[in-house]
């Protein structure tokens, strides 16, 4: 199933299959990992409901919903 | 020797061969320990400064190593080398442009594959890397293990294992560095493959500019430039004014055709492949992973009801142990220096025989305003070791992830929420702590808020004058100010958003490192570093006010009343303006110039001024009981500050009783403010210009004086405005005026 970063549950993986966003924001994603193929597993929600937590290439990363919105992953079951 | 010297600017100076300096750039991730390894290399021989022409900080050391002179650079840490941040365009200009001898790629062990990244991006430049694979104990302790051999023969450079905390692996590494700056030329890095399409473009695309354009080869390292080119890289294009599509365009079109047209994403995908397949082939990780302590720790740091709570808890500590265990230091420094100090000083002026306005001038101008610098240095200390406690420790993240939504609604960060608190207790730590916001913007909108919070400076002036006013209920009024404060905050984040800070907010992509103790003597040198900055920078700029403010209030000379002082015309001249708002006399406008020092100065120019105490000799103390006095209120500060901690909940420093007798004065106030007019004063005092302090810390963080020139713009606007609608609102509701 296709849908983006920010619709995933805590404790679903997805793997990318494109980045959306574009210039600068698009760059600083990839360098964070945030690349296709890649696998994210959603760690947590924070506790008024954004930023979400992500594990990508072993290591922990926080980004805002809109961010994650622009990061389209392929659920893993 | 084949290399030639780089050292445009010390190369002349050293003894030729190969006792030349080296010059060694530290470039690696943030959080892989890279200030600690530094601090643990170089220690107090760091000089911390800013990168021309930007704030970001550049911490240099130079040292003797085994008859070597070396010169330490410590570049921006940085996941990339990409044009975009600050950070990395300093990283990456330093290393294209000054071609220092050695990089030394400082990388955590325990996060090999994103690491490996920024490891990948740095062999690009041809420059002999030395990797300090660091946090290696803690790797070791997770039962990682590291082919330390294989990453040296794919990478072609040399890798020592450290651990900076416990100064593991340093010496190896020092030697690492100088015996790879010396081999220099005979051990390369490796030319890594980004698979055949890739490496082909390169092959072309550095042959065309070879061919036409050697200027630039000088310029840049040619491998690099040549990947620059593919990627279009912004910065480079405009520095060179090349056009990628005027390169090799048969191997474009091939490029483009299988991979598609974003070039730049497809570097990125070559260099994380690279790096994992790298990361895959050295490290063993067992088989069974631990939870991780981290982990652990983050099911109740961020648990969705625990999360805010525990935040504001730390804040609370935070925030009580900065400021009441510095605070009777402060009044400690203050009591020396307007005492003996001043005694000492007229003694000795005296003695020599110089006139009386020079004993006035040393000690109401110097000494004061000396005293005034000093004053501010336990605060500075205390809150720069528990800011960076907060962020070496890992917390920071968290505290940011916690708070950033309620943050961002304003247009900030969820780490401006610690500046702001901080503000709480003085705007300048407020202003300094705006440090660990990654984005200039975050950083300059905060620092602009922060002057908002009620500092402990005002609290003086409510107390005076709430106590001459509003006796029956102190506690209400006070509060009233705090919240209006905060309240023109949140307006002001939105007015900013949609004006001077139009267009999107920076990203929120932040790394939650895991959590570590940072060493103590890291936190201490760093404490140190920030300390010592402030006392030399901003110490000249208030000595320099304060001084000013003398002369204003002392000439001209033989003034008799100080309404013929400079201050008192001065007060003249602008209290028409203050006329709408009800408090429209030279006494009142004179004070508040005098507030430029720091808010807490009106009370005692409106002393001054309202209610001047006859001049009485005192008997003098002599020298030994001066002495005597000085140790022992020493030793009573440290009993306070301690006790300060542990004895209340409360905020000790911030309570607000009077510390001195001011019946003669609010007497005074009572005969020329009315209530509404007093609390319109409380409101202008809270909202008007801040303070020279603040406006040197901004000055010190963004570099210029344009950002102060905005703050006191709008604070002194705002501030014009609000106690204008305090009197017409309160006179509408028939308050009296």
């Amino acid at each position: 199933m296709n849908t983006n970063l920010a619709r995933l549950a805590v404790g679903e993986t997805g793997r990318i299959t494109a980045i959306g966003s574009t210039g600068a924001m698009k760059r600083r994603l990839m360098d964070m990992g945030l690349l296709p193929g890649a696998e994210v597993l959603v760690e947590k929600v924070a506790p008024l409901g954004d930023p979400i937590e992500v594990r990508v290439r072993s290591y922990y990363l926080s980004l805002r919903k809109k961010e994650a919105e622009g990061i389209m992953v392929e659920v893993k079951s | 020797m084949t290399a030639a010297p780089k050292l445009r600017t010390s190369a002349a100076a050293d003894p030729p061969g190969d006792a030349r300096a080296i010059t060694v750039a530290v470039a690696g991730n943030p959080n892989s320990g890279k200030s600690t390894l530094i601090n643990a290399i170089a220690g107090t021989r760091l000089q911390v400064g800013n990168w021309p022409g930007v704030t970001v900080e550049k911490k240099e050391a130079s040292f003797e190593h085994a008859g070597r002179h070396i010169r330490l650079v410590d570049l921006p840490g940085t996941y990339s080398l990409s044009p975009y941040s600050q950070e990395e365009i300093v990283a990456r200009d330093y290393l294209a442009h000054e071609r220092p001898d050695v990089i030394v790629n400082v990388v955590d062990a325990t996060n090999l594959e994103r690491n490996l990244y920024l490891t990948v991006q740095l062999l690009e430049l041809g420059i002999p890397v030395v990797m300090a694979l660091n946090i290696h104990d803690e790797a070791e302790a997770k039962g990682y293990r590291i082919d330390v051999r294989r990453i040296e023969e794919r990478l072609g450079i040399r890798v020592v294992p450290t651990s900076a905390t416990k100064k593991k692996g340093l010496e190896q590494l020092l030697e690492a560095m100088v015996g790879t700056a010396l081999a220099r030329g005979a051990r390369k890095p490796v030319d890594l493959s980004y698979g055949p399409d890739l490496d082909a473009a390169v092959r072309d695309v550095a042959r065309e500019l070879v061919a036409r354009h050697p200027q630039l080869v000088d310029r840049y390292p040619l491998r690099w430039l040549a990947l620059k080119v593919l990627e279009d890289d912004e910065r480079v294009s405009a520095e060179t004014s090349l056009d990628r599509d005027a390169f090799a365009a048969a191997t474009l079109e091939h490029l483009r055709t299988a991979h598609g047209e974003d070039l730049e994403a497809l570097l990125a995908e070559a260099r994380y492949a690279l790096a994992a397949g790298l990361a895959r082939e050295v490290l063993q990780k067992p088989e069974l992973q631990k939870i991780e302590l981290t982990e652990r720790i983050d099911r109740i740091v961020l648990n969705r009801f625990l999360g805010i709570p525990i935040f504001l808890a730390t804040m609370w500590i935070v925030f009580k142990l900065t400021f009441d265990l510095s605070s009777p230091f402060g009044e400690w420094i203050q009591g020396m220096t307007s005492g003996p100090f001043k005694r000492w000083a007229a003694t000795l002026l005296g003695g020599v025989g110089a006139p009386g306005w020079t004993v006035s001038l040393v000690n109401d101008g110097i000494i004061s305003g000396v005293g005034f610098v000093l004053v501010f240095v336990p605060v500075i200390f205390a809150m720069m070791f528990f800011i960076t406690l907060l962020e070496g420790s890992g917390y920071m993240a968290r505290a940011a992830f916690v708070m950033d939504k309620a943050m961002h609604a304003v247009g900030l960060h969820g780490k401006s929420f610690i500046p702001m608190v901080l503000g709480f207790g003085c705007n300048v730590p407020g202003v300094y702590a705006t440090r660990t916001l990654e984005n200039q913007r975050d950083k300059v909108l905060t620092a602009l808020l922060v002057p908002l919070m009620s500092c402990g400076a005002r609290l003086p002036v409510y107390v005076v004058f709430v106590g001459a006013f509003f006796p029956q209920n102190p506690g209400t009024v006070i509060w009233s100010l705090y919240v209006i404060g905060i309240v023109l905050a949140l307006v002001m984040g939105v007015v900013f958003k949609r004006t001077l800070f139009r267009g999107d907010a920076p990203a929120f992509i932040m790394e939650l490192p895991p959590y570590r103790m940072p060493s103590f003597r890291s936190l201490c040198l760093h404490t140190w570093e920030k300390g010592k900055h402030f006392l030399t920078k901003a110490g000249t700029y208030i000595l320099a006010v304060s001084v000013i403010v003398w002369f204003l209030l002392h000439l001209p000379w033989g003034v008799e009343s100080k309404k013929d002082s400079y201050l008192g015309k001065a007060g003249q001249v602008m209290a028409p303006a203050l006329a709408p708002l009800g408090f429209g006399t030279w006494e009142a406008a004179s004070s508040l110039i005098t507030g430029v020092i720091a808010k807490e100065i009106v009370v005692g120019t409106m002393g001054e001024i309202y209610a001047p105490a006859p001049e009485h000799a005192e008997e003098a103390p002599t020298l030994g009981e001066d002495l005597k006095e000085i140790v022992t209120s020493f030793g009573a500060a440290v009993g306070e500050s301690v006790g300060n901690v542990v004895s209340t909940v409360g905020i000790s420093s911030l309570s607000f009783e009077e510390k001195e007798d001011h019946s003669a004065l609010k007497g005074a106030l009572r005969g020329a403010f009315t209530p509404l007019t007093a609390f319109g004063f409380m409101v202008f005092v809270l909202l008007y210009m801040p303070c020279v302090v603040v406006a040197i810390a901004m000055r010190q963080e963004f570099g210029g004086w344009k950002w102060f020139g905005v703050a006191f713009a709008y604070q002194t606007a705002l501030a014009w405005v609000a106690a204008l609608l305090v009197h017409e609102g309160g006179r509408l509701l028939g308050l009296g005026g």
